[in-house]
């Protein structure tokens, strides 16, 4: 199960190139997101551009701001396989993925990441994706996958996913991002090491 | 015997074997890389606790601790389960036998096998040991404090900044380890991201190990190559650290705010490395960050003596020399203004990585460096103008970067020699990254003092660090200098000192020391 809410940017207000005041599942913390349609047009990436084959109707954009972050805070289940008990004995394992690109030779782009916190806050484990140069993109207008996978440290108990688009000129922040999640898988295995 | 790293490197250099050594060639593994580094003057702690322990952000009940582990430090990746357990134990005794707190966290390899531990329910102004235990190790034994509460009578700290692993030996460390002091902050420049400078041992005595840093195993070796020093161990053993930034901890003059992707690449890894390198205790202001973006800025007091807050230069920061450009971000000069609207009665200390203060070439020319304040002067303008107009007395900040030792005068306009004088500033010397040339600081010396009237002293021939000691009536700087860099045993002594009153805007200089050697003093 995906724990990110709106991952594929379907939810809530958007379609366009315009910045949203509010993003369904999601915090802003700074700048504006657009949410756009993939039949938008004007050089935005469309149904026909390298991307998720189940890309649904809208990406997220960096909107028109030089940074643009959102923010979703994730908490871990309690109970079942992939539960607290699960998690301390270091039966768990997650897996952060997402397709991240940007527009032709430009390297505006996105970052995602996951921040693994404890019961008090205090970081415990990280992954960071992207984000997608446009060398790595062969400087086409696409949206690449990107997978990162770990063990849940016993005692995370929360999870903050964290978007971050930035623009390296321009008007547009032209940074893309579609198909975010997050998932936890029980594992068969402990990675956890002798005291 | 005691090694003598010069003698050991000319005679290795000599033999011709200096590149199979230092810098660390290409082919050596690991173990070998890390062999080659011991031989030559890099040391480390017992595995898996190479890079020793160390502890930050002191609060009245609080304070974070924290060890990496890294058997093989110079290894991009670890031989070790991806998640460990790591014990550790905060006492009030030396032995560790009167144990307040102890516990366990994962230390995963995501961060590097990192820990970062904030103890709570500790007592204000109290000292305490710490240790770590991982893998039927225990790790050398470290020492803190907390910050204290209420009525505080003396409050004693340093600053360090700069500290070019290939410049010279941390003898400056070897002396902050030594100071009777209660924290130390670090004011950036904490690593290099360049790749080799060559020439040792003539030039320089010793080497990074490799070319330019850009991935997160990069900077994971870099830091660690740093960490080989053990007086830079020893003062993180000995005493809480305050920390901040600036450029080389990514890239040579980088601007954060935003960039293309391969510079926001870089940044994610230079940060997250940091991190995971560093007695910081993340977040805590805006509630709204997370890694690999450390939040750095923060306020913290010293009893009623002190208030420091501490400022993040780089993270926010928009490109230099713009009508509208920004060096801390709209939300931290925010928060940095309203900080200076509600400040209580206190000595207010601004821990700043690059220099405030107004820094022209020559009378009416250019500014030396844009990438300090002088290229964001509306909001520099904007900041001091606020700290006058909401009548914020007892200003000091402390500054990094420069590689010499200047003491201004803080002026909302530097330009109107009417403007009133807010505050002081003691940028320090560097611990040991090359300052410009004696010749250079002798000629240049005299001209900045007639470019800038709000300088007051100047010197660029020495390397250390500051101690600063506060009581309710003055505010002293200390300027602590090592004898020679290239020797990791340098002693220290105290150049000259400066003093600020209380309620008094300005600094002088100790009439004892005043004699001292300096390329400029207003007199």
């Amino acid at each position: 199960m995906n724990l990110v809410v709106n991952g594929d940017a379907e939810s809530g207000p958007g379609g366009t190139a315009e910045p949203v005041q509010d993003v369904t599942g999601w915090r802003i913390v700074q700048g504006g997101p657009a949410l756009i349609s993939y039949s938008h047009g004007g050089g935005y990436p469309t149904a026909a551009d390298p991307g998720p084959a189940d890309r649904g109707s809208r990406f997220f954009s960096g909107g028109n701001s030089p940074r643009t972050a959102l923010l979703q805070d994730v908490t871990l289940p309690e109970r079942g396989a992939t539960g607290r008990r699960a998690v301390d004995r270091g039966a768990v394992r997650y897996t952060l993925a997402g397709w991240l690109g940007g527009w032709a030779g430009q390297e505006d782009g996105v970052r995602l990441s996951v921040e693994f916190r404890d019961a008090k806050g205090v970081p415990v484990a990280l992954s960071v994706l992207g984000p997608v140069t446009a060398a790595e993109r062969l400087s086409r207008t696409a949206l690449v996958a990107r997978t990162a996978s770990a063990t849940v440290p016993p005692g995370a108990r929360s999870a903050r996913v964290l978007l971050v688009f930035t623009r390296a000129g321009g008007t547009s922040n032209d940074g893309y991002a579609d198909g975010i999640s997050l998932t936890l898988d029980a594992a068969t295995a402990t990675g956890r090491g002798p005291k | 015997m005691k090694l003598n790293r010069r003698d050991l490197l000319k005679a290795a250099a000599a033999a011709g074997a200096l590149n199979l050594a230092w810098p660390l060639s290409a082919g050596l593994t690991p173990a070998q890389a890390r062999e080659a580094a011991e031989a030559l003057g890099a040391d480390y702690d017992p595995a898996p606790f190479t890079l020793g322990v160390a502890s930050g952000d002191p609060r009245p009940d609080s304070v974070l601790l924290w060890t990496r582990l890294a058997p093989e430090p110079l290894a991009p990746e670890q031989d070790l389960p991806e998640i460990v357990e790591v014990e550790w134990v905060v006492a009030k005794d030396r032995s560790l036998r009167q144990a307040v707190a102890r516990g366990a966290v994962p230390a995963s390899a995501t961060l590097g096998h990192s820990v970062h531990v904030p103890v709570c329910g500790l007592r204000p102004g109290t000292r305490y040991w710490y240790a770590f235990k991982a893998r039927g190790v225990t790790s050398r034994v470290g020492r803190t404090r907390t910050a204290p509460a209420g009525r505080v009578s003396a409050v004693r700290f340093a600053a360090a900044n700069c500290q070019a692993f290939h410049d010279g030996y941390y003898a400056a460390h070897r002396g902050i380890a030594r100071e009777n002091v209660d924290f130390v902050v670090h004011l950036g420049d904490y690593i290099y991201e360049h790749g080799q400078v060559g020439g040792v041992p003539e030039d320089h005595v010793r080497d990074h190990e490799g070319p330019g840093i850009f991935t997160l195993a990069d900077y994971r070796r870099r830091h660690a190559l740093y960490k080989g020093d053990r007086s830079l161990r020893d003062a993180h053993a000995a005493h809480p650290w305050f920390l901040t930034w600036d450029d080389h901890e990514v890239v040579n003059d980088y601007s954060g705010g935003a960039g293309g992707a391969p510079l926001m690449q870089r940044r994610a890894a230079a940060y997250q490395a940091w991190y995971e390198n560093m007695p910081h205790r993340d977040g805590g202001v805006t509630g709204g960050t997370a890694l690999p973006d450390p939040e750095i800025h923060r306020v913290r007091r010293w009893g009623d003596l002190l208030e420091l807050t501490v400022l993040d230069l780089r993270s926010h920061r928009s490109a230099q020399n713009l009508p509208d450009g920004t060096i801390l971000g709209a939300e931290q000069k925010n928060w940095l203004k309203q900080g200076i609207s509600q400040a209580p009665d206190a000595w207010h200390v601004w821990a700043n990585s690059i220099m405030l203060s107004q820094l022209r070439r020559s009378p009416g020319g250019r500014y030396m460096f844009t990438d300090q304040w002088d290229g964001f002067l509306a909001e520099r303008k904007e900041v001091l103008g606020h700290v006058h107009s909401s009548g914020l007395e007892d200003l000091v900040v402390i500054t990094g970067d420069w590689h010499s030792a200047f003491v201004d005068d803080l002026r909302p306009d530097f330009d109107d020699p009417s403007s009133p004088v807010v505050g002081t500033e003691f940028t320090a010397h560097s611990v040991t990254s090359g300052a410009y040339s004696p010749d250079w600081n002798k000629a240049n010396g005299p001209v900045m003092g007639a470019a800038n009237p709000h300088l007051q002293y100047f010197e660029g021939n020495r390397y250390g660090y500051d101690v600063y000691t506060v009581t309710p009536e003055r505010f002293s700087a200390h300027m602590r200098v090592i004898a020679d860099r290239r020797d990791p045993a340098s002693p220290v002594s105290t150049l000259t000192a400066f003093h600020v009153d209380r309620g008094t805007a300005g600094s002088y200089e100790d009439p004892a020391t005043k004699n001292s050697p300096a390329q400029y003093r207003r007199d």
